[in-house]
């Protein structure tokens, strides 16, 4: 990758964490959606001992569905604001799909780690096996980034695009949800150590793969 | 197909199940899952081919009319593919849901297969959804074979690998060395091959018939579309058309 790619990708990141910055309404989101879903679930288990795989279960679908609903959210405001014309003239699809992939995986990988220190926090499990539970957080939230940028780009010109973002990017990360929760309920202390590297081996693969070929669908679609 | 058919009904009671006489469901549900997953690999390949023409091949090798017609058939193609793949997964699942109550007692079992088949089906789902909220055709055509072609690892991994993880198949009560194994044999095996030949001679018939249809609905906006240009709003000579009586 040479120096203009870099800068590219850099340029498109750069705008984005400055939108952030200027609105703050992501990050606001993010971090009352943790705090909400932690509390009602804890409030919904009150006084009931739970095992790692549901701790991992349900933490996995609070990642999901708040990827699913924050993340697409990227492409719909270029199309809402009228943007999106001005960044296809500016930049190479591949450079625009890795500067908001980026992007939206720092995102990801803040509102993860805010959800898992307050769930853990709230429902009292320790984490036995450290590097197994970060592997699988990081390496599943690159794959849902990757996954929710794909999706949101390709319904950001739909009629009714923000339900649908969500709804195409769920069924295509239900495998990694699987994954995710293989992995992680292994780092809780409830399962075979064998099954949980394999699962850590394919979060891994995933995220590669979906990072591999989403620049190039994307900028099929981003032309058009 | 009426004789499959009834040598389908025909064939003895197969031994080892709960219901003898209800594994003959099985020569039904076989093909369908086979069908399914190929035709949704044929739709996202189709889908492909569209987005060649667009970004690989230089706009001044082909004419502008016949790039278009060419994504139109592939396109055509696709949506074919994938409505006979959605039809086949419907089918894929009813056959199971059957085979299910039958042989373990209950119409859902969360079993590994019946549920990973279940997210290709939601798959499926979400395709037409995305297709159904274009209204430009050529968006239509870009943005549905995209996720098409998004579907594809989670597809490979939902119907492959994961019914096969260790931890997974101990769960799971759905054979899954049948044809490896060799377990389908004498009139079974027959019989299975016998509906498995006709039912994709029948799913080619219809993907051309499903084609074909197509292409005439295309013609026939171009056609109206012509005579509106031609006649510059009025209808052509010999061409009758509706008039509103004041």
């Amino acid at each position: 990758m040479n120096s203009s790619w870099f800068r590219e990708i850099r340029a498109v990141f750069m705008k984005e964490w400055q939108s952030e910055m200027r609105s703050q309404s992501g990050l606001i989101t993010g971090l009352l959606f943790s705090v909400v879903t932690v509390y009602t679930i804890s409030f919904a288990m009150l006084n009931t001992k739970i095992k790692g795989t549901e701790v991992a279960g349900l933490l996995w679908v609070a990642l999901l569905f708040s990827s699913a609903s924050s993340l697409p959210r990227i492409f719909l405001a270029e199309e809402e604001q009228g943007t999106a014309e001005l960044l296809r003239l500016v930049a190479r699809p591949h450079s625009v799909f890795w500067g908001k992939a980026l992007f939206n995986s720092l995102q990801c990988v803040v509102t993860g780690i805010l959800l898992s220190v307050l769930y853990l926090g709230f429902s009292g499990k320790v984490v036995t096996v450290p590097w197994l539970f970060a592997v699988c957080l990081v390496a599943g939230c690159l794959s849902l980034a990757g996954a929710v940028t794909l999706c949101g780009a390709i319904a950001s010109q739909a009629i009714n695009r923000a339900v649908l973002s969500a709804a195409i990017a769920v069924p295509l990360l239900l495998p990694l949800v699987s994954l995710g929760v293989s992995g992680m309920r292994v780092s809780l202390n409830d399962g075979l150590m064998s099954d949980g590297v394999g699962a850590a081996i394919g979060l891994v693969g995933y995220a590669c793969a979906t990072m591999a070929t989403g620049p190039y669908i994307f900028a099929a679609v981003w032309k058009s | 197909m009426g004789v499959a058919t009834a040598w389908s009904f025909l064939v003895p009671p197969a031994k080892g199940f709960q219901k003898p006489e209800m594994a003959r469901i099985f020569l039904w549900h076989f093909p369908c899952p086979m069908l399914a997953v190929f035709l949704l690999m044929f739709g996202a390949w189709s889908s492909l081919r569209v987005f060649q023409r667009v970004t690989v091949k230089p706009s001044f090798s082909v004419s502008p009319e016949t790039d278009h017609a060419m994504k139109s058939l592939w396109d055509l193609r696709a949506i074919a593919a994938m409505e006979l793949g959605y039809l086949f997964c419907l089918l894929t699942m009813a056959t199971g849901i059957l085979f299910s109550e039958a042989e373990w007692g209950a119409w859902w079992s969360w079993d590994p297969r019946q549920t990973s088949f279940l997210i290709v089906l939601l798959i499926y789902a979400a395709y037409f959804a995305l297709r159904f909220a274009y209204t430009d055709s050529g968006k239509k055509a870009a943005f549905s074979g995209a996720y098409s072609l998004a579907t594809i690892l989670p597809t490979l991994f939902l119907v492959f690998v994961f019914p096969r993880l260790p931890q997974i198949k101990n769960m799971s009560l759905h054979p899954s060395n049948s044809i490896v194994g060799g377990l389908i044999k004498g009139e079974y095996g027959q019989c299975v091959c016998l509906i498995l030949a006709l039912v994709a001679i029948l799913t080619v018939y219809l993907f051309k018939l499903r084609v074909r249809a197509g292409l005439l609905e295309i013609r026939q906006e171009n056609n109206d579309g012509q005579f509106e240009h031609l006649g510059n709003g009025s209808a052509p000579t010999g061409v009758v058309r509706p008039v509103s009586l004041p």
